[in-house]
């Protein structure tokens, strides 16, 4: 590396400066220069002002700004080149399309958003899928606990797929990435115990990116195929560049960050835990007990010891859920010259969580480098290794003794009295009822680990044999070794013999493309470009483990140790070829027409059926300049139309009836049984019919949209019309189980998406020292579920406890099913159990979309002279969920509204009841008391107490930054420091409205892996964060 | 140089075309079978019939017929759960008949040699069809398992499925009587219940035939001489026939009932009070050998109500000899059949000596549960079983019906047959049922009512099954 800084530093170099102004004389913040033919380039200060250094041999700088005319200019004798940008004839953004081909956004025939380094290092997220909140339209963002290192579920444009298949693609410089979500064997469930371990995606260092395009309809993502069938993410990592004085470019930033809980629930501190107002120590959770009136008992909770019994403040949540502090550290450095480029950056993240024994470290080292080898043969080769460990990650749903929820504290439970939570012999110590777990030991005790090595590689070559023709390959590989470890100590409670889980999840994906692109002048008004391409995907996926019980000595974790192992293995292999090709046809570059089509043939469809050939058309017309309009309220319009079909395949081994080898016998309560049992081993058939003639799925999407700039560029607004059928669907249908099977694989179906995207860009203020600018984004997407199969109502998607389901519904959408109360159909007020005034369950029924109608986003950012705010407020509107969270806080008489009517008898004014003739009276059987009135709300597993709308307004992340001024910067050694920044950052900051009472409303039990939206129980509460930020750039 | 590059591309092209079809052949799963033995077929619907019935009808039904005072989601109040309906049904015909269906026809395709197994696939059919009649009434039966011919089966009658289910033991029977001598398969490994011996398997056979039979003739006298009939065949006449499933003191091949206590509240059912006897099931038991075996209850509390667990007061609990890692799920003894004989000849259907069968019935339950059954915990002399039936007044119907609700303890199903055939003992309500009975049937399963048109609308869950009078 010191080799290589001091090479880059003896080459001739000069040193250009000068000051970049508007027509009137304002200095242009952020005009970018650069040096035609090399990678130099830099930025012009607060002031407009900009110092190059770039070879001796540089001929021309280009100088550009949003909204302005980027201008070329010859480098003359003189050092000082002053330059005056007029405000934009043309926008030429250039933005990163399918297969990484980078292309001037006025020919585009569709909607692509792209997002900047400064979005991904600006408050910081540790999962990026979260830095696309509210920045873009069309995507639908949700983080799903508050774990360390948990998922975040990203879907574009509505729901397409019924069989699950809504996750975009995600691409890191060309290379198709993994971002499943894989659920451990211990459970084999996302319901129990659900230990969210995060998406593949979120590995990816936000330092290392330069961009993120968000390819969202399917002739965007036409070229990369199938796979993209759900949107695409295309990240393109950034490349070495040298500093302003030609030499090796540092550039170190660091956060130190604190996190707490987002929400404490409206705990009630009126009532001590008990039942039936009787106050019992061992009743944690349950505060039904009597009033708090200084009395005092013989047994207080945990200690036993007599005394006053007190509301602990908050329950103790706070106590509990302690401050989590994390540390984000990178440096990097890079330096470029017409020769190479070349970046090695360094990323460490270690976290400690709000959950006790939560912990997370994450190292990434990184290279992106590239060769010009000479004008005709290039070569690049990046590579990032990112190491996670995670330890105490928290359980969520049910059924595991490790879910702790907001629900497990008492206002007379002081939880620092648990600890110590063991004894010197290993017994468990401090348990409020020696039939509970006290929850320090199953934090600290009970391991709950996560190794995960990953590493993303891609090397290309592009040879160009003659002008204008380039060949490139392109090889990539995505390895992650994904290694699990949990156990339940010796002692457990629900667990008292000990067990532990091993799980190595090994996945790979090889990538390779060949693309040749050529592109001709016809004349002087038409250009063509020509690609064609041949791509290889191979993704394997293979998990081995292990299950163990019954464990001899405590805290030993070998097999021996183990009363009994169960095995676990398994492995899936996937072969995608694609051939490719487009066309690109531009005359005078505002009219462009874009053709497209791609063949693929997966190795999961049947052999004589698993091609399938799909082409889009998409068309740019910047009318504009057509029709020379730019004026003084019109400076910019833009047309663009496309239509694309993508074809889809389906997952491995679904075509072949098979006996599986069988390891469980499933029960309910997770009371499972494994095989061998009594030394039998166990075979099953396969559950599913397999298909006859499987055929590939069939999306078709159309897109109108519209790009306008107004005032000089001030004010901007994007709109995009979109709509999309996808038919033939491949999905493992219901068939009736008194068949003898649970389901048919076949195509079928057909669901709808539909909705606009609005962005509307304001620069309502510009001066010397003040600059606001503000964005809106709109996005909505009604997914309509047009059709399902003959006699087949609902489909279902995700199902949780109670008959809580998420499920696709013909002729509506993806709903949440539940039971509700049982109502009067006349007057649809709920029937009252005459026996004890409760309220009685009716028959399952959808309750509601759980798809939001829109969100949106309002992005603002102020500068105010070396000052910078900026911050981002995200609307989500409609869907519903279930929490069964507040269920509990509710039930349990944890909350403040439970303290309604909180003694003696009362009338649940709400209901009827039934007569004998069959009519209905207003109630007027009393409910014994708010006990049971609450408990009654939720018994015979009625869910609808506690379905909510899912609306919420979210302060998602503020920033304030100071950059210390060049002229400040100047004085240090030399120069040598090129820019300085200090900042405070915060994410997630406040709710500002929810119809959700007590926690999250995004919180979520599936995780990223599965489309269980709406459904929430026990999660790891989520958190605030707020933290201070130092850049500096040498 | 340039040369040598673009040949080099063009043959990585060729080469990588030309092996598409043979890269594109690998979607089979290595991991699996395209056909599997019996004897590993047989314990995958045997174990997953018996955690599955012991985890969703075991811990939660038990308090139907009231030989618990409470379980956990219980459909006691008249609401019967997706879960419950679900899993259950689910389990019945996709795991136990749709491949029992598979392993009938590769037996009857491999000829007589093969009869033991397709024999005991169809009694373990008989028995499931039988049970899923009494859970529901009416029942996909004639149309289920053949989703080429009947996509959306028609449910049958509950009196046409006992019949079918009578014929189907016939032919089980049949096959069993027609296994060549010394030339049948070994199926010890497979079958969980008697490991091979099909003279138990027929006599298993015969004493379902009788069980369906009585609740037949509960609605239809007109079987009495099919009973005669089958009352001269061979049935469970002694403990070491009983059809049982044995699990073991080894974790994770243990009972659900015990493993349920230990996974959510710790060791024991009676330090931690969960299961608790029923109050008319601990009042029956009051002077009989079996209390101090089912029940603990040191400081003689009683039982809670209905609807209460153990742990809501300091009541009574089932005992630790019950509610044991290592309690077999039973699902045929000889007392069922020796009661059934005693009832029919006080009814004058036989002319059997009541008396001498009530006292054998006595003698094997009390035997079973004091000494036969494996792992017993606490044994009976059986001098003082022998002293207890003598002591016992003369017998009775009301008597023969109570003991074959003590006797069918632990069996849900079976428990929940009796009081609905023949009303005794008389229960008491929950007391926040919304129902006007204790409950009668189950509702359909909402996955098999969105997939199959042709299922019933549910009636209200107090509505008499069709073998009630």
């Amino acid at each position: 590396m010191l080799a290589l800084f001091v090479l880059s530093s003896t080459w001739a170099q000069r040193t250009l400066t000068g000051t970049v102004t508007d027509e009137d004389g304002i200095a242009l913040i952020g005009a970018t220069i650069l040096a035609k033919g090399t990678t130099s380039g830099t930025l012009t200060d607060d002031t407009g002002v900009y110092s190059l250094t770039v070879p001796s041999d540089v001929k021309i700088l280009i100088f550009s700004y949003t909204g302005f005319t980027t201008q070329e200019i010859e480098v003359g004798t003189s050092n000082v080149m002053d330059v005056t940008l007029s405000q934009g004839l043309q926008l030429n953004e250039v933005v990163v399309t399918a297969l990484g081909i980078e292309k001037e956004s006025g020919s585009l025939g569709y909607s692509i958003d792209q997002l900047n380094a400064e979005e991904f290092t600006r408050a910081r997220e540790t999962n990026i899928v979260n830095s696309l909140q509210g920045k873009v339209t069309g995507v639908n963002v949700s983080n799903t606990s508050g774990n360390l290192g948990g998922s975040a579920k990203i879907t574009i444009r509505g729901l397409t797929s019924l069989s699950g298949r809504n996750d975009p693609l995600w691409v890191v410089d060309g290379m198709p990435i993994n971002n499943g979500q894989f659920v451990s064997s211990n459970s084999g469930s996302r319901i129990t115990g659900n230990r969210d371990f995060g998406n593949g995606a979120q590995v990816v260092n936000p330092d290392d990116i330069e961009t993120m395009s968000i390819l969202k309809g399917a002739a965007a993502t036409a070229l990369y195929g199938s796979r993209a069938a759900a949107g695409a993410i295309i990240i393109t990592t950034k490349k070495g560049e040298s500093n302003d004085r030609g030499t090796a470019k540092v550039t170190v930033n660091s956060s130190i960050r604190w996190d707490n809980l987002f929400l404490v629930p409206d705990y009630q501190q009126d009532y001590a835990q008990g039942a039936s107002a009787k106050y019992d120590s061992s009743s944690v959770g349950y505060d039904w007990g009597p009033r708090l009136v200084g009395q005092n008992v013989n047994s207080l909770p945990i200690t036993g010891e007599s005394g006053p019994l007190e509301a602990i403040e908050d329950n103790g949540v706070k106590d509990f859920f302690s401050t989590g502090m994390s540390f984000i550290n990178n440096i990097a450095i890079s330096d470029g010259n017409e020769k190479m480029d070349y970046r090695l950056s360094m990323s460490s993240l270690n976290q400690e969580g709000v959950l006790p024994g939560s912990e997370l470290d994450r190292y990434s080292i990184s290279l992106n480098a590239g060769v010009n080898h000479s004008e005709r043969l290039k070569s690049r080769f990046g590579v990032q290794i990112i190491k996670t460990d995670s330890k105490g990650t928290g359980a969520a749903g049910a059924n595991d003794p490790n879910v702790i929820g907001l629900g497990s504290f008492s206002s007379t439970t002081d939880p620092n009295n648990f600890d110590p939570w063991i004894d010197e012999l290993g017994n468990q110590i401090n348990q409020f009822d020696p039939g509970a777990n006290n929850p320090l030991w199953i934090r600290n005790e009970n391991k709950n680990n996560r190794d995960d090595t990953r590493i993303l590689a891609n090397m290309s070559l592009t040879y160009s044999p003659i002008d204008r023709l380039n060949i490139t390959g392109k090889v990539g590989y995505d390895f992650g070794q994904d290694n699990r470890f949990l156990t339940n100590r010796k002692g457990t409670i629900q667990r008292l013999t000990g067990d532990f889980t091993v799980d190595e999840i090994n996945s790979i994906q090889l990538n390779s493309d060949i693309i040749a692109t050529y592109n001709f002048d016809l004349n002087e008004d038409f250009s063509v470009n020509i690609l064609g391409g041949f791509n290889y995907n191979n993704r394997q996926r293979k998990i081995e483990g292990l299950r163990s019980n019954s464990l001899l000595v405590a805290e030993l974790f070998a097999p021996g140790n183990a009363a009994q192992n169960v095995g676990v293995r398994d492995f899936q292999e996937q072969v995608l070829f694609g051939l490719y090709t487009s066309v690109d046809l531009s005359y005078k570059n505002y009219l462009t027409l874009t053709i497209t089509g791609r063949n693929d043939w997966s190795s999961t469809l049947p052999l004589d059926n698993n091609s399938y050939f799909y082409p889009s058309v998409s068309t740019a017309f910047v009318f504009t300049d057509a029709f020379d309009l730019p004026g003084e309220v019109l400076s910019y319009g833009k047309l663009r139309a496309s239509y694309a079909q993508v074809g889809n395949d389906t997952g491995p081994y679904q075509l072949d009836f098979n006996f599986l080898p069988v390891s469980t016998a499933f029960g309910q309560y997770s009371l499972n049984i494994d095989f061998p049992f009594d030394s039998r081993l166990a075979f099953g058939k396969s559950n599913t019919i397999p298909p006859n003639d499987l055929r590939p799925e069939k999306q078709s999407s159309f897109e109108v949209g519209t790009e306008l700039k107004f005032f000089d560029y001030r004010f901007g607004v994007d709109f995009t019309y979109f709509k999309s059928e996808n038919k033939d669907q491949i999905l493992a249908l219901p068939v009736p189980q008194s068949t003898g099977f649970s389901s048919f694989r076949t195509n079928v179906g057909q669901v709808n998406t539909s909705g606009i995207e609005i962005s509307l860009e304001a620069t309502p203020i510009l001066t010397r020292n003040f600059k606001w600018n503000t964005l809106v984004n709109f996005s909505s997407a009604d997914t309509k579920v047009v059709e399902l199969a003959e006699g087949v109502d609902r489909v279902l998607i995700a199902s949780a406890f109670n008959s809580v389901q998420v499920v696709a519904v013909e002729g509506g959408t993806f709903e949440l099913l539940a039971i509700p109360f049982l109502r009067d159909s006349a007057t649809n007020r709920p029937i009252i159990n005459p026996v004890d005034g409760t309220r009685l369950a009716g028959e399952a029924k959808t309750m509601g979309s759980v798809l939001p109608d829109f969100n949106m986003g309002f992005v603002n950012s102020f500068k105010f002279g070396d000052f910078n705010l900026s911050f981002t407020i995200d609307w989500r509107k409609g869907g519903v969920m279930k929490s069964s969270t507040v269920e509990n806080l509710q039930g349990s008489g944890l909350v403040k509204e439970t303290l309604v009517n909180r003694e003696g008898t009362f009338i649940d004014t709400e209901g009827v009841l039934q007569n004998a003739d069959g009519t209905f009276r207003d109630n007027d059987v009393p409910v014994a008391n708010a006990e049971a009135f609450w408990n009654g709300l939720s018994q015979n597993s009625i869910a609808e107490s506690s379905i909510f709308g899912a609306d919420f307004v979210k302060l998602r992340e503020i920033a304030v930054f100071y950059s210390l001024p060049k002229s400040v910067l100047s004085n240090f050694g030399n120069g040598f420091l090129s820019e300085l920044m200090i900042g405070v950052e915060g994410r997630n900051l406040a709710l500002l409205y929810s119809k959700v009472p007590h926690i999250d409303p995004e919180n979520s039990l599936f995780g990223s892996g599965a489309d269980g939206f709406g459904i929430e129980r026990s999660s790891v509460p989520s958190t605030r964060t707020i933290g201070v930020n130092l850049k500096a750039v040498f | 140089m340039k040369n040598i590059k673009l040949i080099f591309l063009s043959l990585l092209v060729i080469f990588v075309t030309n092996s598409c079809d043979e890269a594109l052949d690998i979607n089979t799963d290595p991991l699996v079978a395209t056909s599997a033995d019996p004897n590993a077929v047989l314990p995958f619907v045997i174990v997953g019939y018996s955690n599955r019935y012991v985890t969703e009808l075991g811990t939660r039904i038990m308090d139907v017929s009231q030989h618990f005072s409470a379980c956990f989601n219980s459909p006691r109040n008249g609401t019967t759960t997706s879960f419950l309906t679900g899993n259950t049904w689910r389990m019945y015909y996709t795991q136990v008949l749709g491949n029992l269906a598979l392993v009938e026809a590769d037996a009857a395709a491999a000829g007589a040699g093969n009869n033991n197994i397709n024999a005991i696939a169809k009694i373990f059919k008989a028995k499931s069809y039988f049970e899923l009649a009494c859970i529901w009434d009416r029942i996909p039966f004639t149309e289920a398992i053949d989703g080429a011919a009947f996509p959306s089966p028609n449910f049958d009658d509950q009196e046409v499925v006992f019949n079918g289910v009578l014929d189907i033991l016939d032919e089980a029977i049949a096959l069993i009587d027609a296994i060549p001598a010394g030339g049948s398969v070994d199926v010890s490994t497979g079958d969980l219940i008697y490991e091979g011996n099909m003279d138990n398997w027929r006599r298993w056979a015969n004493s379902l035939k009788l069980r369906v039979l009585m609740l037949i003739r509960n609605k239809d006298a007109s079987v009495d001489g099919e009973i005669t009939k089958v009352l001269s065949e061979p049935l469970i006449e002694n403990n070491s026939q009983a059809a049982m499933l044995r699990y073991f003191d080894t974790p994770a091949e243990s009972n659900a009932f015990n493993r349920l206590v230990e996974a959510f509240f710790g060791v024991s059912n009676e330090v931690q009070g969960v299961y608790a006897p029923g109050p008319v099931l601990y009042d029956m038991l009051e002077g009989d050998p079996r209390k101090d075996l089912w029940i603990f209850d040191p400081n003689a509390v009683g039982a809670p109500n209905v609807s209460t667990f153990a742990f809501q007061g300091d009541y009574a609990t089932i005992a630790n000899n019950v509610i044991r890692n290592d309690i077999p799920h039973i699902m045929f003894l000889p007392s069922e059949i020796d009661f059934y004989r005693a009832e029919l000849a006080l009814l004058g259907v036989t002319t059997e000596d009541a008396q001498a069968a009530f006292n054998t019935g006595m003698n094997n339950i009390l035997t079973f549960w004091g000494n036969d059954i494996p792992g017993a915990q606490v044994t009976l002399d059986p001098a003082d079983i022998e002293a207890f039936i003598a002591g016992m007044p003369a017998v009775s119907i009301d008597q023969i019906h109570e003991q074959l609700y003590l006797e069918s303890f632990l069996r849900p199903l079976v428990s929940w047959n009796t009081i609905r055939r023949t009303g005794t003992p008389t229960l008491p309500l929950p007391p926040t049922t919304g129902i006007s009975t204790v409950l009668k049937r189950f509702t359909y399963p909402p996955n098999e009512a969105a997939a199959n048109v042709n299922t019933p609308a549910n009636l209200p869950t107090d509505t008499k099954v069709w073998f009630e009078n």
